[in-house]
């Protein structure tokens, strides 16, 4: 009974193991006949019609190089970064995945898993883009992705349809913001929509923007390396301006519980005069709003702040891109895999993303396009306005886990801006890699 | 004497398949995370070994005292108001005191069968500054300005939280109880009738007694999955507004995967499996003196 139980178990054995090599041994002569197969992995959500440009790239990169054929496999959100994660831990990288330029994706840049690609890239391809592009990205000068668009992280949306019924004029000072709050209110709308909820919004889309008018970005520079303090008048008063706007009653009610998605929507419900989003929210717009509401909206930078030192600037970000696995240099598959990052942020990827509302690094010349009408005024208000940095771009995350929710409690009047500042910088000096440099 | 052999040889086989599994699955990750919690790490990189310092750390910051203490809460809410008020739902349709019992069954079970995510979703469009139970108090109040400021409160913020939880999971123990309520034997309960028992004898004498043994396992359940709570309250709240709402498991998961900071991570991971053990194994020597008590 036993000697045949025995008999039984090795001859199971015996058959998955051989059952196993064989289809892993078919897989392996499928692609290998296939040309060149590239592995993906990109944070992109190919239903979300927002997305619809890359859609459109991916099609027709693949029509033009059918020597190519893509694995690919999408997530998006903190689900990416999980699996990216134990993908990097267990070193089975893809052999092009979404990258990012600040401090998001560093276990992938920082661990030597993603290829540099001063390698590919000549003066001719670089000019063809806009030179914040090529900022360095590695302490050696290294580039890990071509930004394919820079993301605004500061933008003041304007329904001016509301202000005229009002007799309102669009602010040009924040005291004269203020001064509106009282006129927007009586009349049963709100001044501000904003979603702080993700915690992060307010630090990447507000108070940004204020640091860099206060300080600009040489101060914020020194205030990374310990060369300047947080807790020195630039961070502390622009603190102080968001605090004093929920004193002051300029945000809709419970700003700190809504979504960005649902201050979103209540700016274009027409419910608030004002949104405080990213410059990206264009091609929402563009796809959801009827044609008289979008030509109503305007585009501004924050209002000047009393005492800025950079005036009418916003904040912004090189956006995420494409990175190729460290371990392909050199070989026709890390050579293919450029030409598909390449055609993404050249010429022909970057005019089918321009016509779903991205503005690309790539230099077009946007004369006698088509574009909708908040479209071009995105692409003229990157062009009109300089840009500060993003703070949780140059700065450790987890002192972000520290920072927003203080800002939120500083919302709600439990923290003051200066404590805010200083629990901060205590961090920083301890924790931020910056400061250890 | 071969024979025996054999049979012992035999068990062992049979046994191993389990064994390698717990050992991998259960034993080898609580090991890897005890020498994990020694360490420090950074940018994705250990960087050295820190002895208890991960720990020195953790009962320092308030942050995580805040999320022990949320989920606290959880589990008093769990053990204190989901499992009497399942006791009390499942009775009342166990002895019938209202019509239509299927349907209140049904009714009753319905939330505990939709996905975390999606009741989060439904109760925040409800509490949202933009959600129904809004827009109906700015209706009846006249307030335009009104939002659930017990949100923003960081003595009360729990509060919609525990609500959902109670209202999610009770159900799930209602039909527990109601199932072994419907195993005690009906000559019981006609004996008691026929002697005149009152329904809270019934309740308290005989229906009680019969459940001990499925209380003290739900018990157990509402612990450690209290310990454990992280997708209705990620979904929900995220742990914020601040870090009112924040739980243990959303800390880890915070410090372990946004952060990088796997030697932390796994600190608290200990931690939580500490505390869940402990909490279970004093459950456990609470119910053996009960019932010494009452054999």
């Amino acid at each position: 009974m036993i000697k045949s139980l025995s008999k039984a178990v090795l001859l199971t054995a015996v058959f998955l193991l051989a059952f196993g090599t064989s289809v892993f041994a078919s897989g392996a002569q499928e692609t290998a006949d296939e040309g060149i197969v590239l592995s993906t992995y990109l944070q992109i959500d190919p239903a979300n019609p927002q997305q619809a440009g890359y859609v459109e790239m991916q099609a027709a990169f693949e029509a033009s190089r059918p020597d190519i054929t893509f694995q690919h496999e999408y997530a998006t959100g903190e689900a990416f970064h999980q699996k990216f994660q134990a993908m990097v831990a267990s070193r089975e990288l893809p052999d092009v995945f979404t990258t990012y330029i600040g401090k998001r994706t560093a276990y992938v840049t920082e661990t030597g898993n993603a290829m540099d690609l001063n390698e590919y890239l000549t003066d001719d391809f670089k000019n063809q883009f806009s030179a914040a592009t090529w900022e360095a990205q590695g302490p050696n000068g290294e580039i890990y992705t071509i930004a394919p668009s820079m993301a605004v992280c500061h933008s003041m949306y304007v329904n001016t349809t509301l202000l005229d019924e009002l007799g309102l004029d669009i602010p040009e000072t924040y005291e004269e913001l203020l001064a509106q709050v009282e006129p927007i209110r009586a009349a049963g709308y709100y001044p501000v929509s904003m979603g702080n909820k993700d915690q992060w919004v307010v630090n990447s889309w507000l108070l940004s923007a204020f640091v860099d008018r206060m300080g600009g970005k040489e101060w914020f520079s020194k205030a990374m390396v310990g060369d300047a303090s947080f807790t020195e008048p630039p961070f502390v008063k622009s603190l102080g301006f968001v605090s004093e706007m929920v004193e002051k009653n300029v945000f809709s009610p419970g700003v700190n519980q809504m979504s960005n998605t649902e201050a979103d929507q209540e700016f274009y419900q027409q419910k608030s005069v004002y949104l405080i989003d990213a410059g990206w929210r264009t091609s929402a717009m563009v796809t959801s709003l009827p044609q008289e509401q979008q030509d109503a909206i305007e585009m501004i930078v924050f209002p000047a702040l009393p005492g800025e030192v950079s005036p009418n600037s916003s904040a912004a970000v090189l956006s995420e891109g494409f990175g190729i696995n460290s371990k392909l240099s050199g070989t026709p598959e890390g050579q293919a895999a450029f030409d598909f990052i390449a055609y993404y942020t050249g010429k022909e990827g970057s005019e089918i993303r321009l016509s779903t509302g991205e503005i690309p690094t790539f230099k077009l010349d946007y004369s006698g396009m088509d574009l909708p009408g908040l479209q071009m005024k995105y692409a003229q208000f990157q062009q009109d306005h300089p840009m500060g940095y993003v703070i949780d771009s140059k700065m450790d995350g987890e002192g972000m886990g520290l920072l927003n929710p203080d800002i939120q409690a500083m919302m709600f009047g439990n923290i003051t801006p200066a404590e805010v500042a200083e629990r901060y910088e205590a961090w920083v000096v301890e924790n931020d890699s910056n400061r250890m440099k | 004497m071969v024979e025996s052999s054999y049979k012992r040889f035999s068990y062992y086989l049979l046994l191993l398949p389990a064994l390698i599994l717990y050992l991998s699955i259960i034993l080898f990750p609580i090991g890897m995370s005890s020498v994990l919690s020694l360490t420090k790490w950074k940018n994705f990189q250990m960087v050295g070994f820190i002895g208890l310092g991960n720990y020195v750390k953790l009962f320092a910051d308030p942050g995580f005292l805040r999320a022990l203490w949320n989920n606290v809460q959880i589990m008093l809410i769990s053990v204190l108001g989901q499992i009497p008020l399942g006791i009390i739902l499942a009775y009342v349709l166990y002895r019938k005191f209202v019509k239509g019992f299927k349907f209140y069954e049904m009714m009753i079970f319905m939330p505990i069968t939709i996905s975390s995510v999606v009741v989060a979703l439904l109760w925040n469009r409800i509490f949202s500054p933009v959600g129904i139970y809004t827009y109906f108090v700015k209706w009846l109040t006249g307030n335009p300005d009104y939002v659930m400021r017990i949100s923003e409160s960081p003595y009360f913020a729990m509060v919609p939280l525990l609500f959902v939880l109670l209202w999610m999971h009770t159900s799930l123990y209602m039909v527990m109880f109601l199932a072994n309520m419907q195993r005690i034997p009906k000559s019981s309960l006609e004996a008691a009738k026929m002697d005149g028992a009152s329904e809270s004898v019934i309740l308290w004498r005989i229906v009680l007694p019969a459940l001990a043994n499925v209380i003290f396992t739900s018990s157990i359940f509402a612990i450690s999955g209290s310990l454990k709570s992280f997708d209705l309250v990620f979904a929900m709240t995220g742990g914020g507004p601040v870090d009112y709402t924040n739980v243990m498991s959303i800390y880890l998961y915070k410090h372990t995967f946004t952060y990088n900071n796997y030697g932390y991570g796994s600190a608290v991971s200990l931690v939580i499996v500490i505390l869940s053990v402990g909490l279970i194994s004093l459950g456990r020597a609470l119910y053996g003196q009960f019932q010494k008590k009452f054999d």
